[in-house]
């Protein structure tokens, strides 16, 4: 099998660039107000977006990189290149045994976030276009190794559609959102469907949608005060996969995926240890609650198995309960380069990982299953 | 406990009778705040219905959740809206024996039912609260007194200052209570009271390894609403129902990794914690999780010396009832840690037919027989120290 060994990461980082904004944002149109790292008077530098920090700590999500992985680069020189350029990155890639990978934003959100809280909606218009240009001529241009998905404006649909089409004539493969839109500005709950048009549009150019984990802090329990920062880097590493729990049974039931049935959801760093769990009872729920009744003609798990993927990397126990979740529905990942990442190491824990995984199994996870979803041939 | 059955629930609901708190509370101290069941108008219903009232306030949308114990059971789904509805089995220790042999079950962990939950006194001042609580304990303790089927566990008064909480838990457990059931994050379910990790509950845990009795989270243990997309308005009353049970691990899942990271398992090394009605399917990315990000940022350089995964199977235990895919990890997740529930009188109560769900979820994993002995009522045996 030619495929045989070949990886492809579904869930890694670009660190974008200090001048990615500054350079394709008119200054004279947006003055200060257009993202940058601005030196703070303890001499650490900061991502500034309109006048606000950002939720990022430090100013890259490089741990992987660092010499200490509960410590972030405060400030950019401290960033190293493997994070931003794509030159250094796909070094990296080779040093770890991965083929392809499948590009997450960083300080525009691991979920596109930041941009989604702006009340002006021409600037969050032009943020966006300028990571979504960007992630096109920095990374994609540079090989077809990168994967590289867009970012959109939050609301209203038609908005959010007219630049995904934009976006993927360039290019992008795939659409990253945030799974709870409502907690940014003033938007519909995700369920509404204001937001149809937009599912449509990734259903019909046959592009994922994905939500990466982390995008919402209200979903997850945040560090004690007291927690030194290893400790609650760590703590927020472990919450930060699970909350996906709230989003996948909102999802399951939002009906979305019934008026959506070609729609596929991707659900970045997600692990997967919580996900046989979830589907069993899920299922059992609603048949108590009876929601055959209620226009669902298929069961959640039926529905998550048609439509839905989750993303691992360290997960091994957990691989025995797969076929709950499903053989078709499992991509893997390196994380990189996030502190959780198993980067350098990555085959290794391929290996321990997938140690009682039939082969064929292994190569769906961690490279058919992706090949199929984004088009690899 | 006699084991004939060779079954114990370890999450069911004891039921107070409706005059629990009027004859252990003093009137002249306390009047109409005393909880009560009292009869009231409701647009919904053509004639008056019974609610228990706390505090002068009344709560819930049924006198009694005991849906399993109604007629027709948990598929008709009905719960009581007059007390007369309730049957004697749910508040009736000795006539709810009679129930557990019905079922084949050997006895119960009891955790509250209407109107107590994770912290229902919870409002007005410390004293009402503490008072409210003295009465609960009270009258569960004498279940125990009747029966020695019965396990009860304590609740405690948040309000009121550490030594008093202490001196409580002392008080319940002499009478015989066998654990405390609390919330998992008291900071987070309201605002003012201490945070999980603060200092603030270090007697606690100590006076509760000291007296051998366990923490436990029930179901979101006090965070229903916290750790949850936000309930839209467009679902219907069974969607949402379906949402926010299938997501009830949410709380342990997050909750038992700041446990593990929080030092508190390796500081009181004697202390066991019980996370009921939440399954025990992810536990395993719990243990996976934690010790994944332990081994990547050299956590016992940070103070966690202990390996996630060894404190988890030291210390804390999971209840199961209708779940496949956990019980095929149990040896992941720790045979010795395992234990069953029956959810008695609730609405995803396997009772009249528990054994039906015991062998539906064991059907063909291969469970040695020691191992059976153990999910069944060894291990909560042991736990709970039951002769």
């Amino acid at each position: 099998m030619a495929n045989a060994g070949r990886f492809i990461s579904a869930d890694d980082h670009v660190q974008e660039h200090p001048d990615l904004w500054t350079k394709r944002l008119s200054k004279a149109k947006w003055g200060e107000r257009v993202p940058s790292l601005k030196r703070m008077a303890d001499g650490s530098e900061a991502w500034i977006v309109d006048g606000q920090p950002i939720a990022l700590r430090g100013v890259a999500m490089s741990g992987a990189l660092m010499a200490d992985r509960a410590v972030e680069p405060t400030s950019w020189e401290q960033v190293p290149a493997a994070a931003y350029d794509a030159k250094e990155r796909l070094k990296a890639m080779d040093a770890d045994g991965v083929d392809y990978s499948v590009l997450y934003p960083s300080v525009a959100g691991v979920a596109g976030e930041t941009f989604g809280r702006l009340s002006d909606a021409a600037l969050e218009l032009a943020c966006v276009q300028a990571y979504n240009d960007w992630l096109i001529e920095e990374w994609a241009g540079v090989s077809p190794r990168f994967i590289p998905q867009c970012i959109v404006p939050l609301f209203p649909a038609a908005a959010a559609v007219a630049e995904i089409k934009r976006a993927v004539a360039l290019g992008h493969r795939g659409v990253i959102y945030p799974a709870i839109p409502a907690e940014l500005r003033e938007v519909p709950h995700i369920n509404d469907e204001a937001y149809d048009l937009v599912w449509a549009t990734c259903q019909d150019l046959g592009v994922p949608l994905c939500f990466h984990a982390g995008a919402s802090q209200a979903i997850q329990v945040q560090p004690y005060e007291g927690y030194s920062d290893a400790i609650a880097g760590a703590l927020r590493a472990i919450t930060r996969p699970v909350s996906t729990v709230a989003v996948v049974v909102n999802l399951l039931i939002s009906r979305i995926l019934l008026r959506f049935p070609k729609l596929k959801i991707v659900l970045a760093e997600s692990a997967l240890g919580w996900g046989a769990y979830l589907l069993e009872y899920t299922d059992f729920q609603a048949k108590g609650d009876r929601l055959h009744l209620e226009g669902y003609e298929l069961t959640p798990s039926e529905m998550f198995k048609r439509q839905c993927y989750v993303v691992g990397w360290y997960d091994r126990a957990s691989l025995q309960t797969r076929h709950f979740i499903g053989n078709e529905n499992i991509l893997w990942s390196t994380n990189f380069p996030l502190s959780t990442s198993t980067w350098p190491n990555s085959r290794d824990a391929i290996a321990r990982s997938f140690q009682a995984v039939p082969d064929n199994d292994r190569q769906k996870f961690l490279w058919r299953n992706a090949a199929q979803l984004y088009k690899i041939m | 406990m006699r084991i004939r059955h060779g079954l114990i629930s370890c999450d069911s609901h004891g039921q107070l009778d409706r005059d629990a708190f009027t004859r252990r509370m003093s009137q002249a101290k306390w009047g109409e705040r005393i909880p009560q069941v009292v009869e009231v108008k409701e647009e919904k219903f053509p004639h008056p219905v019974h609610r228990w009232m706390v505090n002068g306030k009344v709560t819930g949308d049924s006198v009694c959740n005991c849906p399993a114990a109604m007629e027709g059971g948990v598929e008709r789904g009905y719960y009581p809206q007059r007390w007369e509805e309730v049957p004697v089995k749910v508040y009736d220790p000795l006539e709810r024996a009679k129930a557990l042999d019905e079922d084949q079950i050997d006895g119960e962990v009891l955790y509250p039912n209407n109107p107590v939950s994770n912290a229902a006194f919870l409002q007005a001042d410390a004293a009402y609260e503490l008072a409210c609580v003295q009465a609960y304990n009270d009258a569960m303790a004498q279940w125990r007194d009747i029966s020695d089927r019965y396990v009860p566990l304590a609740i405690i008064p948040y309000m009121s200052d550490i030594e008093v909480i202490v001196t409580e838990v002392a008080r319940a457990v002499k009478k015989g209570h066998r654990g405390i059931v609390m919330l998992a994050q008291p900071g987070m379910t309201k605002a003012g009271l201490k945070h999980f990790n603060d200092p603030f509950w270090y007697p606690l845990w100590a006076a509760c390894e000291d007296l051998g009795v366990p923490v436990h989270w029930h179901g979101s243990a006090g965070l229903a609403t916290q750790l949850a997309v936000p309930r839209w308005q467009g679902f219907t009353r069974n969607q949402s129902h379906t949402v926010s049970t299938s997501r009830l691990c949410a709380t342990p899942a997050q909750l038992i990794p700041n446990l593990i990271l929080s030092g508190l398992l390796d500081k009181y090394p004697r202390l066991d914690w019980v996370c009921a009605e939440t399954g025990l399917g992810w536990v395993n990315y719990v243990l996976e999780a934690c010790d994944h990000e332990w081994e990547r940022r050299h956590l016992w350089t940070s103070g966690i010396l202990t390996r996630p995964s060894e404190l988890f199977r030291r210390q804390i235990y999971v209840d199961f009832w209708y779940e496949r895919a956990g019980m095929e990890l149990r040896h992941q997740i720790g045979i010795d840690k395992i234990m069953w529930e029956s959810d008695y009188p609730h609405i995803a109560s396997t009772y009249p037919k528990s054994w039906k769900f015991v062998e539906w979820a064991l059907d063909g994993l291969d469970v040695k027989e020691d191992e059976r002995k153990k999910l069944l009522y060894g291990n909560a045996m042991r736990l709970y120290k039951i002769l």
